[in-house]
């Protein structure tokens, strides 16, 4: 026999393991407490807009609620009287529209970037994510009195054109080093078929990008749906408004309206960004590290 | 070898050469013409609204705002001038410092307590998404709530009164000494989520022989983290790092929603003091100074950044 068993020392072996499985243990404990901690202001949001205003003054916060039933008040309050329902149909508008054309117009960028030799390209690509560099308080002033002079201030087209162009330069980032390691053996091939550069990137290029496109499109409509500073600066209507600023505008201009309400307008603000999460959160995890890359 | 002069057709190969030179020179015309058709969207929308606006906002922070005039009387550099001499503004710079200072440390701390904790364990995935869900809710929307735990008949002050058998009142959004560790919280209850996904997977990078040879030598949790995890997962601390501080101080959400009622809510931050400044006050030559005082900061930090990772780069190579 190569290995004598009787020279090892069990009892120390026994003790490692028992030492380990104490501090597992620990840290099991430790976890779940954590868990708690993270999870209570979620019960908080739940049980709030479970219950009607009248409930929630007389019960305790934490208390559960006794049915479901003023959760449809609730939602229908804000969505009439918070005017969260002007809010919510804008951000899907800006949205939708904002991301998708800036992620289309990035990839266009990205293609002429990756996959055309020519002097100056270090140049452009600069000049385009030189968009992403500066902090948002430098645009927010020249902004607002160029949407003045222009007749763009609190109108929807100047809402949808800005988040389409800060929502360009990131994309470009990402789908430039996507390109240059996309094979370019089918370009030459369409090429000498006889095929037009505007053909070869609709019909070559652009399907080929369908997988980050959808990544990129949801990454950058969760952050039109969430912003707050531009939509408080360029936006006066409620009818104009962003989702956050109208939530915002809501709960800070009646104080004595009833917390359920601002609560479940809260709720319905997030509830595209909580879908989203659940339902990609593969797509998710993998934004986020394209996004720290 | 052959030299061109030897060769009784030179001149007609000399001629081929420049042909093929020039068709050259033109088929990279044509293909930079044809790129900048692709590119040219996304230049015009950047330019425009992204590229102006920053240099506009350079210059408007050297004038004078006359209301019927405008930008047109030119000021030198005394907006910043009034930007020293301003309390407010060393006030709120101070703020800002306490916010990255709480946002550098903080997130990175606990998310690699977190991230380190939850390594191999079952339970990885749930309380990944656990402390990840936070991070679903807007910002806005999570000001919205906090506001509600921080009221004074809200939740925090009901369990505290559960501990202390007394009522309990405090306007945790209402005091100078509590305003910002309560934001802060909300805060990072929000963004170490990110730093800890950021570091898990990080980890997952990092081989797993030396951690094992590690563990079968007996070097206790500890030791294994310090000696052998850290060294490796030092590029994702970076990353983490860097995104913490440029968030810190560009945060302005959490703020803007939770200190609504706080009557110097605008020394809380200078993202908060430029808001107020601009469109409370009308000062706006001020407030672009104000604005180019946090870009250049803003830029620093993505300089240095840049040259940390590269000299990491070259460590690690």
């Amino acid at each position: 026999m190569a290995v004598d068993l009787t020279t090892l020392d069990y009892g120390v072996i026994a003790r490692d393991e028992a030492r380990r499985n104490r501090e597992n243990r620990g840290v099991f404990v430790l976890m779940m407490v954590l868990s708690i901690v993270w999870l209570a202001p979620f019960y908080y949001l739940i049980v709030s807009v479970l219950k009607s205003p009248a409930e929630y003054v007389a019960s305790h916060p934490l208390a559960l609620p006794s049915g479901i039933m003023p959760l449809f008040a609730n939602v229908t309050d804000a969505w009439v009287e918070a005017r969260m329902g002007f809010g919510v149909l804008n951000s899907l508008l800006y949205g939708v529209v904002g991301a998708g054309v800036a992620v289309f117009i990035a990839i266009m960028a990205a293609h002429g970037l990756a996959r055309y030799r020519f002097s100056g390209r270090t140049f452009w690509f600069m000049l385009i994510f030189a968009g992403t560099i500066f902090p948002f308080q430098m645009y927010l002033i020249p902004l607002f009195f160029t949407y003045l002079e222009l007749g763009l201030l609190d109108t929807r087209i100047g809402m949808i054109l800005f988040y389409t162009a800060i929502c360009i330069p990131f994309p470009v980032l990402v789908m430039r080093n996507y390109l240059t390691q996309m094979s370019s053996e089918m370009d030459e091939a369409a090429r000498m078929d006889g095929c037009s550069e505007f053909r070869l990137f609709f019909s070559i290029i652009l399907p080929n990008c369908k997988g980050p496109f959808i990544a990129l499109f949801l990454l950058q409509f969760t952050w039109i749906w969430n912003d707050l500073i531009f939509s408080t600066v360029l936006t006066q209507r409620v009818e104009v408004r962003s989702v956050m600023s109208t939530l915002q505008v809501f709960q800070g201009a009646y104080a004595d309206v009833s917390q359920t309400v601002v609560m479940a307008a809260s709720l319905l603000a997030s509830l595209p960004t909580i879908l989203l999460f659940f339902v990609l959160r593969r797509h998710f995890m993998q934004g986020l590290q394209v996004s720290s890359g | 070898m052959t030299s061109p002069h030897n060769m009784p057709d030179a001149d007609l190969q000399q001629l081929d050469f420049s042909r093929y030179a020039e068709q050259e020179r033109r088929e990279r015309r044509r293909s930079m013409w044809t790129a900048l058709g692709f590119m040219s969207p996304a230049i015009i929308l950047v330019s425009f609204f992204l590229l102006y606006p920053v240099a506009y906002n350079v210059y408007i922070s050297f004038t004078r705002w006359r209301r019927f005039t405008g930008f047109d009387e030119w000021g030198g550099l005394s907006q910043y001038q009034r930007l020293l001499g301003n309390p407010n503004f060393s006030e709120a710079m101070a703020n800002t410092i306490i916010w990255v200072g709480v946002s550098l440390v903080l997130p990175v701390a606990i998310g690699l307590f977190i991230a380190v904790m939850l390594r191999g364990q079952k339970m990885e995935e749930t309380a990944k998404s656990i402390f990840f869900l936070p991070r679903v809710l807007a910002p806005t929307a999570a000001g919205v709530m906090w506001f509600y735990v921080y009221a004074p008949d809200g939740v925090l002050n009901s369990i505290l009164s559960f501990f202390t058998a007394e009522p309990v009142t405090i306007g945790w959004l209402y005091n100078e000494s509590t305003v910002t560790p309560s934001i802060i919280v909300a805060y990072l209850w929000q963004t170490v989520g990110l730093a800890m996904v950021l570091l898990l997977l990080g980890l997952a990078a990092v081989p797993k022989d030396p951690l094992e040879a590690a563990s079968v030598e007996g070097a206790t949790r500890w030791q294994i983290f310090r000696h052998v995890t850290l060294p490796l997962l030092l590029p994702t601390i970076l990353v983490v790092v860097i995104l913490s501080v440029l968030a810190g101080f560009t945060v302005f959400d959490h703020i803007w929603v939770m200190a609504r009622d706080f009557p110097g809510k605008r020394t809380l931050s200078l993202t908060v003091y430029m808001y107020v400044e601009a469109f409370d006050r009308s000062s706006w030559a001020y407030a672009s100074a104000i604005a180019v005082v946090l870009g250049v900061i803003v830029l620093s930090v993505t300089w240095l950044q840049v040259i940390l990772q590269d000299r990491i780069d070259r460590m690690t190579k």
